[in-house]
């Protein structure tokens, strides 16, 4: 492996509208909401290299409540940055509950 | 609404990323952009994000969007006597100064009518009082003229600015209408009256200050012409699930059958710089992971070398495709080669339209047959699995054997390359505008004949996906592109019977339509055979 990653575990709220959007949906939602940030992010290997992120068990459609997901990236981030940089990125409906590093 | 009883709620919930969300003042215009189609592809239309943006960067405006509801939305609101309503503020239609359509297609006309309705709005422009009911879109708006306050014709772009100030500047529908037929672009049908006189449509002013002839109007310089950079990105699948960064308008290429060369004419570029710094914009506001270099032709491109080089290079380490739709096949194998290396994803995608080098010269579409088989052996190793054919049918100056020729070629793309072969054959319908705007529709019969006959030489085969028009569906088509006036009478029956998403196969009604025409004393046979020595889009001019 060329890079070194960094994880950190996060539990986001689904809520509102954002109980409509499909586990399916949330990979693009936060895959995108990632790239307008510059953190570093860390890009799965392969010939079409995507967004590296990994779920928890997911929400029924229309249901609200948490799901945990791991984000990963190529350097350390504090989970303040992480956080100053994600959350304007977010759709209303999704909200940070706890980061835990690892 | 309880969301969760609807296919893809997504859909209507206007909380995309970048959605223009303003509070409301007194005197505020509001205006309604409407998509006669699913949000999945009018999300996916450049034009409607282009116009989106624009207007709402103009104070005292406030645009929103809607899109045509899918089936259970549509019968849930009629039932329950609900409106149709914007996504942005969800306010229903009926409560719109003015409603902007983009029309797109011509097999979208019932869905509007259903949009109206089902806003609150009525159908025709004489009954509204207040509501201006705008379109475009289209190259013949004449079958719409019933329902259609004003058209407008060509690149909204250049005229929007003017639009606004007149809409901000008069209240009053009629003072609003006046002063929109004074600026090119802008027709409003009950300005002038239209009569067929021996065998001629006759055109005649009613206000003395409209504009006869009808010019469309268009952008002069791509570089500086309004872009929607700060792009709408929905959080859902799209059809066409990329932003698309516009390279060139128009195509300098001459095909006979085509009518985009004609709408979108003269061919315009946007310089490399500024696609660059389009492209750079666009991601940062929208996080795409796909960027598409849109044109109808991007092999004409002057500098696509240079562009393909410098965007793969800005991208390459942030690991977002870039598409490069439209290619033509002598530069898949020539001097593209390189660059397309360092796109991952090649569409290939190429309109062959006619099987034979004689057909293909009598329609004017220059390709070299010999170097599709050498383009599919060099998207083999590019990686690409998959190629996508497009041919005609009913083509003016057809044989038989050009028909069968389709299978042939099938036969040896697949032994020389082995690739995927997704197959779409589709009858040719005359189109206004286009070079082959005088040729008449073949009739159904024949059509139906010559469709079996392409088919018994397709081969069976598990790696060639195969979709054929439609017949009756392609007659109606050409049917509602060269309508007149007196068409709305039948558009507006098929609606009242039911009619809704007539361009997806398997909601069109055939004999639905069948009965509108019938019940309006006509038949699609009468309308296709009505052959004037002009038509009833001669008012307009397109060049």
């Amino acid at each position: 492996m060329d890079n070194e990653r960094f994880l950190l575990k996060v539990k986001l709220q689904k809520h509102q509208q954002m109980k409509f959007f499909s586990q399916l949906d949330l990979v693009r939602v936060l895959g995108r909401a990632l790239r307008r940030t510059d953190l570093p992010i860390y890009f799965t290997k392969g010939f079409n290299p995507h967004v590296k992120l990994s779920f928890g068990d997911a929400l029924k459609l229309g249901q609200e409540g948490i799901v945990d997901i791991t984000f990963y990236f190529t350097a350390k981030i504090p989970v303040d940055e992480f956080k100053d940089k994600l959350i304007p990125q977010l759709p209303r409906g999704l909200s940070i509950v706890e980061i835990g590093e690892k | 609404m309880d969301w969760i009883n609807f296919k893809k709620p997504q859909r209507y919930l206007g909380n995309e990323h970048n959605v223009i969300k303003k509070s409301y003042f007194p005197g505020q215009v509001r205006i309604c952009l409407c998509f006669p189609d699913l949000y999945e592809l009018g999300m996916s239309n450049v034009g409607m994000k282009i116009i989106y943006g624009q207007l709402n960067s103009f104070e005292g405006i406030y645009c929103e969007r809607v899109f045509m509801p899918d089936e259970d939305l549509y019968l849930y609101l009629t039932e329950k006597k609900k409106k149709l309503f914007s996504l942005e503020t969800k306010t229903p239609l009926c409560d719109f100064e003015i409603l902007g359509f983009n029309f797109g297609y011509e097999l979208n006309f019932t869905n509007f009518l259903a949009m109206l309705s089902s806003g609150g709005v009525e159908l025709r422009a004489l009954e509204r009082k207040d509501t201006i009911v705008l379109g475009g879109g289209i190259a013949n708006p004449e079958g719409l003229a019933e329902f259609v306050d004003v058209f407008f014709l060509g690149e909204f772009e250049v005229q929007a600015e003017k639009f606004a100030e007149i809409i901000k500047r008069y209240k009053d529908k009629e003072e609003r209408l006046r002063a929109l037929a004074e600026i090119d672009g802008f027709y409003i049908p009950k300005f002038y009256d239209v009569y067929i006189k021996g065998n001629r449509f006759v055109f005649e002013k009613k206000y003395k200050h409209a504009k006869l002839p009808i010019r469309k109007v268009f952008v002069k310089d791509l570089d500086n012409s309004f872009f929607p950079v700060n792009w709408l990105t929905p959080h859902t699948a799209i059809v066409h699930d990329r932003a698309q960064i516009e390279i060139a308008r128009g195509c300098p290429n001459e095909c006979s059958f085509c009518q985009a060369r004609c709408l979108y004419f003269p061919y315009r570029e946007r310089g490399v710089e500024r696609v660059l710094d389009l492209a750079k914009g666009v991601y940062k506001s929208s996080g795409y992971e796909n960027l598409s270099l849109l044109s109808l032709s991007a092999s004409n491109y002057s500098n696509i070398e240079k562009l393909v080089e410098e965007i793969t290079a800005y991208f390459k380490d942030k690991c977002v495709g870039v598409s490069l739709p439209s290619l033509r096949i002598e530069d898949v194998v020539g001097r593209l080669y390189k660059s397309l290396r360092r796109i991952k994803k090649v569409s290939a995608t190429f309109a062959v339209e006619a099987a034979t080098e004689t057909l293909r010269e009598r329609i004017n579409k220059k390709i070299d047959l010999n170097k599709l088989f050498e383009a599919a052996r060099v998207l083999k190793s590019l990686n690409s699995r998959h190629i996508k054919l497009y041919f005609m049918f009913g083509l003016p100056y057809e044989e038989d054997s050009d028909l069968l020729a389709i299978g042939d070629f099938l036969r040896t793309l697949k032994a020389e390359s082995r690739l995927k072969i997704n197959l779409s054959i589709n009858a040719f319908i005359p189109k206004p505008f286009s070079s082959f705007e005088d040729v008449d529709m073949e009739s159904a019969q024949k059509l139906l004949k010559k469709k079996e006959l392409i088919l018994s030489n397709i081969p069976r085969d598990r790696d060639v996906k195969l979709s054929i028009s439609n017949i009756r569906k392609s007659i109606l088509e050409a049917v509602t592109s060269y309508a007149d006036r007196s068409f709305s009478k039948v558009i507006y029956r098929a609606f009242c019977l039911g009619a809704r998403f007539d361009s997806y196969d398997e909601r069109f009604n055939y004999s639905v339509w069948r009965e509108a025409f019938k019940q309006s004393g006509t038949s699609m046979e009468d309308y296709l055979q009505r052959k004037k020595d002009n038509f009833s889009f001669s008012h307009i001019e397109m060049k």
